[in-house]
């Protein structure tokens, strides 16, 4: 149907102007009083804000785990603290300052914007190389094991900053080609890269559950930055030769001294050399078992005597356990289930890619090591040291895993969510 | 989740920047990373847990307990053994044993410093203690069963080793029992021992290890990895309930008496395969002594016997071990119960009262013997070659005459004769409380032939235990009730509270009273006629009958005889009224004599000559008996010469005096010694002349009167035993020949039946 000239020749004139107006008066409108472009927020943006406020419910569900934390670490050492230190106090009072330097750090880091961190992950990455160059040229600790970096006053694993850095690397990564995430040339290539050379580096530690867990990391934020799972599969498969051949050439003997006793935690026999490798394992068995249903009650644990070797490091969960039962450890695990959920979900809404990949990451770090740390403590998995968030005794990682979880606060005030 | 409900209108902006494709990849991606941490990992933590407490937490809960109790075992103290006097046989008494934390041990100087100082104490190798400080471990056994003096030493090395090397919770000390047998070898095959563990491994020990043993307790605190307290009390505490206590039927006083008198059987006749002897109370079925001679230590079982030891050290080295396992069961074997053997005449006395239970003899059934008799196509001969002739149904046990039992035997009949047989209770085991009973071995059902059942009537091819005997034999002194036997009397828990008694029991009665009578008759009459041959003892009417059987199917034949024989005595007295029955039995005697009655029949004389007065039974002393009975030295010390030779020759005896003093300062035989009547006292007037002696001579084969000429001849006293009147010879002497002794010493003779004599089996 052709138009009609006539009528078009006034009314349109006069709407096409009035449109054209229109959108020039709203761009002046806009350029004065509207929300900054996403390139002039990130220039103008502060360093600290309160922005839309924290996320409550995320807040309280960690003070909630480190209290409960706090309790059991307590009544998980004071036996061992008591016998090996003479006082029943020291590792509470240690965990208690680290708590209280942890608090600090997460407050500081919820008001930071976690923005600044985009341009600074490059840096961190190369921070945390330098650290796992660090710890091979120091002397190694007692029996070879070079894994920390001491700091006065505590010591720093390396590994805990490579795992940050990992994800902090890969959200930045990720949320800066986002969109070309599906070619290997933007995803596996990095991944393998970094996740590889970081591998190399701990394997001379050597730390073998550092690079199961950042391989895990790797994966994932590559996975959640949009990767094909095309080769999320082919690079397990290629995983799994890797470590396949390393087991045949014999170069995990640390590892292997370990594995050895791995799931024969019940059946050695006493004095073979078997029973002391398993000694941990069976007695954190022992001590699960004791639990029972409704545990002894919280602080009637008898392996925490000495018979469970340093139970406020990795195999806290097994006294935990032993004290509260399967119904407390299901509770706490549900906790733990609830901060992933939120730490997910808050992280979602965040207001941008980066704050988004950012949160997903921190928060499944804390879902990988508990998940991995059960397993191992139930001698499911070879007993390679892994932590438990917020339980296990340690000053560096409690502060690190209070930082991110400032991080993660920090997103939660640009996330579109609702904050009780 | 709230949160999910009102975010379409939200970041507009943003959505048309990134496009929806990826921001809802991102959102499903979460989702799936979510559903992946939450539901498989910690889907799988949870469900591990919940294996490991639901599951598997009984077991492992168990396992955690025994961990932090297991050095905290208390053991119960084993009950005690009591003979039927109320005294100790076996005991378990507190001693200590050494453990060891090796893991507490912080360099080699402790190590080293501690082993030294145990092996030391302990006599143990300082490299084997070296060995095992290097343990890794918690709890290490250094020693067990260590006694006061060492513990004390221990204690000392415990603080020495602290202020030396700072060395600290590494040597610890812990309650443990061990087990004494006072009387050491007495009734060593009844009482039995226990091992390491005190686990009762022989006799009574093992029979009755549930009540001995009794149940082990557990500490009331749990402790933790090192071995000190934890500060709770943990609940499932049980205190250990100490063993029952045991009271056997046997008296260690006859028991002694058997065993001082087996041995010597054993030593006179060098007895190859051992002996046995029981003493079983008629009426009750209680064993009032039971011999496996010789026995063993029951301090120490292990040991062999010093001959059999040499033995086996001269085998081949691969040998010795399966050899030295072998001698030593067979030395802790009881062969009371455990070993059968040929009954031979001894089993006449079933045979006879069968035969008079059914009315098939009487006292004027009378019975050839041509030395021989033809039972279908075979010849059996009787000990007496040139036959008994005609005799009485009396004489016929008297003369132990085969062919005559062979008739009586017919007389009974086959199937009656199978029916006591099992009515005696030869056919079960007798059931007795002890360990390792056999069975005996009889022809099956419809297999035993004429032939067969002709040597069966005087006892021979067919094998019982010893225990089955004696049993028999009290059935047929005692009316012919056929008795349970048994050695365990009461049972009493750690405060005294009865826990079990065991009542007489009587199995059936396989005779009546009228028959046991008669028997009883019979067998005392045989004694008495036959004198030291069947076991007379003097002052006591005593019955009995001997045996003598060889040893049939013995592949290796052991001693110097033309074969191997069982030499046995089976009695009870008084033939009047049975009290005490006893059976003598002494397997392959190599010595001078073979015969029951030269072997056996001495020893049960010697034993009941002792034991019957200490059972107080009444004596009923024959005049010839009188002449031989012994009279009580008197005090005649301090007297003067005069006086003493006086009070002495009013007490029957003659006085010889030696030294010049003027008053009697000592004299032997002692006061209240038993001498013969009509014996010499000695009286000393001084002690220069008690140094003189004089050598013991030989009175073996000797008669009384010529015994009692030469002890004169000698200035030597004599003690009659035995059957001295009915015509015996000297079988041995208490001091042994050649021996310097002071004037006037007894010398306790034993008479029994000379050899060459008219043995009666």
């Amino acid at each position: 149907m052709a138009p009609n000239k006539k009528m078009i020749l006034r009314a349109d004139v006069n709407r096409i102007y009035d449109d054209e107006y229109r959108q020039r008066q709203q761009a002046k409108k806009e350029k004065l009083f509207s929300r900054p472009t996403r390139q002039r927020k990130m220039k103008n943006a502060k360093w600290f804000s309160i922005g839309m406020g924290i996320d409550l419910p995320f807040c309280l569900i960690i003070l909630i785990l480190l209290i409960t934390g706090t309790i059991m670490m307590f009544s998980a050492s004071y036996a061992f603290a008591y016998y090996t230190q003479g006082d029943s106090y020291a590792y509470l009072k240690r965990q208690l300052l680290f708590i209280a330097l942890g608090i600090a750090a997460m407050a500081v880091m919820s008001f930071f914007n976690y923005n600044k961190l985009h341009k600074i992950a490059p840096f961190v990455l190369g921070f945390a190389y330098a650290a796992l160059v660090l710890v091979l040229i120091l002397p190694s600790a007692e029996g070879g094991v070079k894994r920390w970096i001491p700091l006065g006053i505590f010591n720093i694993q390396s590994s805990e900053i490579a795992k940050f850095a990992v994800i902090l690397f890969f959200a930045h990564w990720a949320s800066k080609y986002y969109k070309k995430m599906q070619l290997p040339k933007y995803s596996v290539l990095p991944g393998l890269t970094i996740f590889g050379s970081i591998a190399a580096l701990l394997f001379f530690e050597p730390h073998y559950s550092g690079i199961v867990i950042i391989g895990i990391l790797t994966v994932i934020m590559l996975y959640v930055g949009g990767m094909k799972t095309k080769y999320l599969l082919i690079g397990g498969a290629i995983l799994l030769g890797v470590v396949f051949l390393l087991a045949v050439t014999g170069k995990l003997s640390y590892a292997m001294g370990r594995l050895d006793g791995w799931g024969q935690a019940l059946t050695a026999s006493r004095g073979t050399e078997e029973w002391d490798t398993t000694w941990q394992t069976r007695n954190s068995l022992y001590a699960i078992g004791s639990g029972g249903l409704w545990g002894l009650g919280l602080g009637q644990s008898r392996q925490k005597y000495l018979y469970l070797p340093e139970p406020q490091n990795d195999f806290i969960f097994a006294i935990v356990v032993e004290e509260l039962g399967l119904i407390g450890a299901t509770i706490i695990l549900l906790i733990f289930a609830l901060l992933i959920w939120r730490g997910i979900t808050l992280s979602l809404r965040a207001k941008d890619k980066f704050g988004k990949l950012l949160g997903i990451g921190l928060t499944s770090q804390i879902g990988v090591q508990v998940v991995l740390n059960i397993l191992v403590i139930t001698d499911w998995l070879p007993n390679t040291g892994i932590s438990l968030p917020f339980f296990s005794y340690g000053g560096s990682s409690l502060i690190m895993l209070l930082a991110q979880m400032g991080i993660v606060l920090s997103i939660s005030r640009t996330a579109n969510i609702e904050k009780q | 989740m709230a949160e999910n409900k009102q975010p379409d209108n939200k970041p507009a902006g943003a959505k048309k920047r990134a496009g929806k494709g990826p921001n809802q990849r991102l959102r499903q991606r979460s989702a799936i990373l979510i559903m992946i941490i939450l539901i498989l990992g910690f889907g799988a933590a949870l469900s591990r847990l919940a294996i490991l407490t639901l599951v598997q937490g009984r077991e492992l809960q168990e396992r955690a307990v025994g961990q932090q109790l297991a050095d905290t075992t208390l053991t119960a103290k084993r009950g005690t053994i009591y003979d039927a006097n109320g005294s100790v046989l076996a005991e378990s008494a507190s001693v200590w044993q050494v453990v060891m934390a090796p893991v507490n041990f912080e360099n080699d100087q402790q190590r080293e410093a501690a082993a030294r100082g145990l092996s030391d104490i302990l006599g143990l190798e300082y490299e084997n203690v070296l060995e095992k400080t290097k343990q890794k471990s918690y709890y290490s056994v250094v020693k067990r069963k260590v006694e006061v003096e060492q513990r004390d030493r221990v204690i000392e090395l415990i603080s020495q080793l602290y202020e030396q090397y700072g060395c600290d919770g590494v040597i610890d000390l812990l309650d443990d029992y061990k087990r004494y047998y006072p009387h050491d070898e007495l009734a060593s095959c009844v009482i039995g021992f226990t091992g390491a563990d005190e686990q009762g491994l022989e006799g009574v020990e093992w029979q009755y290890d549930d009540y001995l043993s009794g149940t082990p307790g557990r500490i009331v605190t749990a402790k933790n990895a090192q071995g000190t307290d934890m500060p709770f009390q943990y609940e499932q505490n049980i205190a250990s309930k100490d063993g029952n206590n045991i009271y056997v039927t046997i008296d260690s006083n006859i028991q002694a008496i058997c065993e001082k008198y087996m041995a010597q059987g054993i030593a006179d006749n060098n007895v190859l395969n051992r002996g046995v002897c029981i003493a079983m109370d008629v009426n009750t079925g209680a064993i009032k002594a039971m011999v496996t001679a010789n026995g063993y230590n029951l301090n120490d079982p292990y040991t062999l016997p010093a001959d059999v030891q040499e033995e086996i050290d001269r085998l081949p080295e691969k040998e010795q071990a399966a050899a030295e396992s072998e001698a030593l069961s067979a030395m802790w074997r009881n062969k009371a119960v455990a070993d059968t053997y040929m009954p031979g005449s001894v089993f006449k006395m079933c045979t006879a009262s069968m035969a008079l239970e059914e009315g098939k003899v009487n006292d004027n059934s009378s019975f050839m013997c041509g030395g021989s008799m033809v039972v279908e196509d075979k010849e059996i001969h009787c000990h007496a070659l040139g036959g008994h002739g005609g005799q009485t149904f009396v004489e016929a046990i008297c003369n132990s005459c085969n062919p005559a039992f062979i008739q009586i035997g017919q007389l009974v009949g086959l199937q009656k004769f199978r029916d006591y047989y099992k009515g005696f209770g030869f056919a079960d085991k007798s059931g007795i409380d002890l360990p390792g009973e056999s069975d005996d071995q009889f022809w099956e059902e419809g297999t035993m032939s004429t032939v067969d059942f002709a040597v069966a009537s005087f006892g021979q091819n067919f094998s019982i235990t010893p225990i089955q005997m004696i049993t028999a034999c009290a059935a047929v002194a005692n009316g012919g009730y056929v008795l349970q036997p048994y050695v365990v009397s009461k049972i009493t828990d750690a405060q005294g509270n009865v826990v079990k008694t065991v009542e007489k029991k009587v199995k059936r009665q396989v005779i009546s009273k009228a028959t046991s009578d008669k028997m009883n008759e019979i067998l005392g009459y045989n004694t008495e006629t036959a004198g030291a041959t069947a076991g007379y003892v003097a002052g006591y009417k005593v019955a009995g009958k001997t045996g003598t059987s060889e040893k049939i199917g013995v592949t290796e034949k052991k001693s110097t005889f033309e074969e191997d024989y069982i030499a046995s005595f089976c009695g009870y007295a008084p033939a009047d009224d049975p009290q005490i029955a006893m059976l003598v039995f002494f397997d392959t005697p190599s010595g001078g004599a073979y015969y029951g009655s030269q072997v056996s029949s001495p020893v049960f004389i010697n034993i009941m000559t002792e034991v019957l007065p200490y059972l107080e039974i009444k004596t009923n002393y024959s005049e010839e008996d009188l002449q031989y009975l012994d009279a009580s030295a008197g005090d005649y010390s301090g007297l003067t010469i005069e006086e003493a030779t006086a009070a002495a020759e009013k007490d029957g005896f003659t006085v010889t005096v030696k030294g010049g003093g003027e008053k009697v300062v000592s004299q032997i035989p002692a006061v209240s010694s038993k001498v013969s009547a009509g014996g010499n006292i000695v009286l000393y007037t001084d002690d220069e002349s008690r140094e003189e002696t004089v050598m013991v001579p030989s009175f073996v084969e000797l008669t009384a009167p010529e015994a009692n000429m030469l002890a004169a001849e000698y200035g030597l006293n004599i003690s009659f035993k035995g059957a001295v009147a009915s015509g015996g010879t000297c079988s041995s002497q208490d001091l042994a020949e050649g021996k310097e002794v002071s004037p006037g010493t007894v010398v306790t003779l034993t008479f029994a039946a000379a050899s060459g004599g008219g043995f009666n089996d």
